[in-house]
């Protein structure tokens, strides 16, 4: 299963990865390297493809960014500015409520406790969170108290609230616990009594409904509201500071009304900080209106967006790198058929130059050699006629060998002579109709007694009808002639030689000349079609006869192949065209 | 004057004298002349009397068809065949059709030769 699906996937792999060195045909490619031809188109592709949509996002984050923290700070601006307004409201009111109490009423009936104890339930319905209503004298000795704690007779003398309350008309202080243990918050109005003397009416806020003042303007998870005193110590519990009067690191750089609004770094978190001073000016407050939201909680619904966006533009760039991945392959791989094709057809070019040049240094050479061997030829001739036409010489048996020899020897060169000519002479084409089985039957027939002899088993296939050809007869035959030659020589006795014609397209005719013989090694199939290679023994064969069939198989406008094993057999497969056009011969 | 059985037309000396033994050898008489010019000046005067001539058709003055040409002229029933080292398909064409009676490549087989000149003094005598 798993070499099917292997060689399945060899199947899906380019040719180009798949390409053998040859360094004969490898000289003619244009390029060289596929596969780094191959990887540098998909990466100057890939480049040109995600560059732009890699710096279009690195934009996109920015102005999201940019625009995202501008909201956000913004925001914070906003939110901090209401609820400050909301704090100062609610201090100012009170504070007023109290200066009108003292204004309206006046020392004599405040230090009555009963009318102390009227007020008191009448703040807490007109105003609520205002828990004890206190008067105290000029000394510090509260002379009057209404509230729930037991606290009179108490002397605040030396309590900072109190001195600080001297010295202005009236005054907020900071959150404290004081006597009663309580986180609380001190107004106090001062009033001049008749006798020229002052007394101070103090009353004390529960920090809970100020919480909850505050905690109306918090907005999601991410935010926190509190307050602040100016050195920074906590005045309401703080989300990242913990409880209430806890110290923190927050330094305030200006000492303006206006709302301030920063970015800072608490435990390592991104925290979009805003701050205002509440109401410093009308209303002399110790206290800092804070606002904290966490940038990163803030930002979560735009980090959930980019998630997906991210997801998106993954998926995107995965499509890109697959299509040009798969565009590469497939133009990588035209282009390496093209070029393969091209190589080809120059290697071929260059084999039919060779063979040309030959050709012609052949002629040059068959002619040069065809006068001397004809004076050798009769001369001889002439030694071996004294031998038969005279007395002289008759019985010198071994001096006619020689000359017979020598005659031989001449009808071998003859032989060479005429062939390099014929190889020349194999450019001339003259074209007429062809039987293809007729010439095959005619060939075969020079050979009919050797097969019976040799017991050769021949046999001749071709379809029934076959077309006729147009083509150049003689040097069909001669081609023919030099393969089944060929074949009759390889065999052994009792073999056989199949002679296969079929039709493969409308223009096309194969033939295929299989013999079981003894094949041709491997390291010699690529040299058959040159001139001059023989392997056959004592110079019996001139080594022209497969270059002459190649040069003639060229000529008529075909193609020639070989397949052959080593002591199994050897295929010649000849592609011819049913009717030769003479411009595209070569 | 004597009959010429074979007149050998061809620059080849040692050959064409060769060649002219071996025929002599084989009870047959021969000239030789070594250009074309003074192969066609033979031929005009002895036209009558030679039974074949064998023509080389690459010769250092004239074409060997030249020669052909003029000795059809001469007489067109004299046979002539035609001998080469290097004659083309083309050439065996032209001088079919200028009036050769056989084409044939060296180097010469004298016994084919031979068998050529029977056949035509057969035909003759008939």
């Amino acid at each position: 299963m798993l070499k099917v699906f292997l060689e399945f996937l060899k199947t899906l792999w380019p040719e180009f990865y798949k390409h053998r060195k040859n360094v004969h045909l490898d000289s003619f490619f244009t390029f060289t390297n596929y596969q780094y031809l191959w990887f540098m188109s998909i990466f100057v592709l890939a480049l040109t493809a995600l560059s732009p949509i890699g710096i279009a996002t690195l934009i996109y984050y920015q102005l999201i960014e940019t625009s995202v923290d501008s909201d956000l700070n913004h925001r914070t601006k906003q939110l901090t500015t209401a609820a400050k307004s909301a704090v100062t409201f609610f201090m100012e009111e009170r504070l007023n409520a109290l200066t009108f109490t003292v204004n309206e009423n006046g020392y004599e009936q405040l230090e009555d406790n009963t009318r102390l104890s009227e007020i008191l339930k009448n703040l807490k319905l007109g105003f609520g969170g205002v828990t004890d209503l206190s008067v105290l004298d000029a000394e510090g000795n509260q002379v009057a108290y209404a509230g729930p704690f037991n606290l009179e007779g108490k002397n605040y003398k030396n309590q900072s609230w109190f001195e600080q309350s001297i010295k202005k008309m009236n005054y907020i202080s900071e959150v404290f616990t004081g006597y009663r243990d309580v986180p609380h918050i001190i107004i106090a109005v001062r009033s001049a009594k008749t006798d020229g003397s002052f007394f101070i009416l103090r009353a004390t806020l529960d920090t809970e409904r100020l919480m909850q003042t505050l905690s109306s303007y918090k907005t999601g998870d991410y935010a926190d509201i509190f307050l602040v005193n100016h050195e920074g110590v906590l005045q309401t519990p703080a989300m990242h500071y913990g409880a209430i009067f806890t110290p923190t690191n927050l330094i305030f750089p200006t000492d303006s009304d206006e709302t301030e609004v920063r970015e800072i770094t608490i435990k390592g978190k991104s925290i979009i900080s805003g701050h205002s001073f509440i109401s410093r000016d009308l209303t002399s407050t110790p206290f800092v209106l804070m606002v904290l939201k966490e940038k990163a909680g803030m930002l979560k619904f735009w980090q959930d967006m980019s998630f997906k966006f991210n997801w998106i533009m993954g998926a995107i760039v995965i499509v890109i790198i697959i299509v040009i991945t798969f565009a590469s392959t497939f133009m990588v791989n035209k282009l390496y058929h093209a070029d393969k094709a091209k190589a080809e057809t120059m290697m071929q070019m260059e084999q039919s130059q060779q063979l040309a040049s030959i050709g012609q240094l052949a002629a040059g050479v068959a002619h040069e050699i065809n006068n001397p061997l004809a004076v050798i030829n009769q001369t001889a001739g002439y030694m071996k006629d004294l031998f038969t036409y005279k007395d002289q010489a008759r019985n010198d048996d071994e001096l006619a060998e020689y000359i017979d020899s020598i005659l031989d020897a001449v009808d071998r060169c003859g032989t060479i002579t005429r062939q390099l000519l014929g190889f020349v002479r194999q450019f001339d084409v003259k074209i007429k109709k062809v039987n293809l089985q007729k010439l095959i039957f005619q060939v075969l027939s020079f050979h009919k007694k050797e097969a019976e002899y040799r017991r050769i088993h021949v046999t001749v296939s071709i379809p029934e009808p076959f077309p006729e050809l147009e083509t150049d007869s003689s040097k069909l035959q001669q081609v023919l002639v030099n393969l089944i030659n060929n074949a009759f020589q390889a065999v052994q006795e009792g073999s056989c030689l199949d002679i296969i014609a079929t039709q493969t397209n409308p223009d096309a005719i194969e033939l295929v000349i299989h013999d079981t013989g003894c094949g041709i090694p491997e390291e010699n199939l690529k040299k058959i079609h040159e001139p001059f290679f023989s392997t056959k023994k004592n110079g019996s064969g001139t080594g022209l006869g497969l270059s002459i069939t190649y040069g003639l198989v060229k000529k008529l406008g075909g193609r020639i192949s070989v397949q052959s094993t080593e002591g199994v057999g050897t295929s010649f497969t000849i592609i011819l065209p049913i009717k030769i056009n003479e411009g595209r011969t070569a | 004057m004597k009959h010429i059985d074979i007149l050998i037309i061809d620059d080849e000396t040692k050959f064409a004298d060769m060649l002219a033994k071996r025929i002599e050898l084989r009870g047959c008489s021969t000239a030789v002349c070594y250009d074309g010019k003074s192969a066609l000046g033979w031929v005009k005067e002895n036209s009558d009397r030679v039974s074949l001539i064998l023509l080389d058709l690459r010769l250092p003055d004239l074409y060997g068809t030249e020669v052909l040409i003029g000795i059809k002229k001469i007489n067109p029933v004299i046979p002539v065949v035609i001998l080469t080292g290097h004659g083309t398909e083309k050439d065996r064409k032209e001088c079919e059709s200028l009036g050769a009676y056989r084409f044939i490549h060296k180097p010469l087989n004298i016994d084919e030769l031979m068998v050529i000149f029977e056949h035509i003094r057969e035909t003759s005598a008939c």
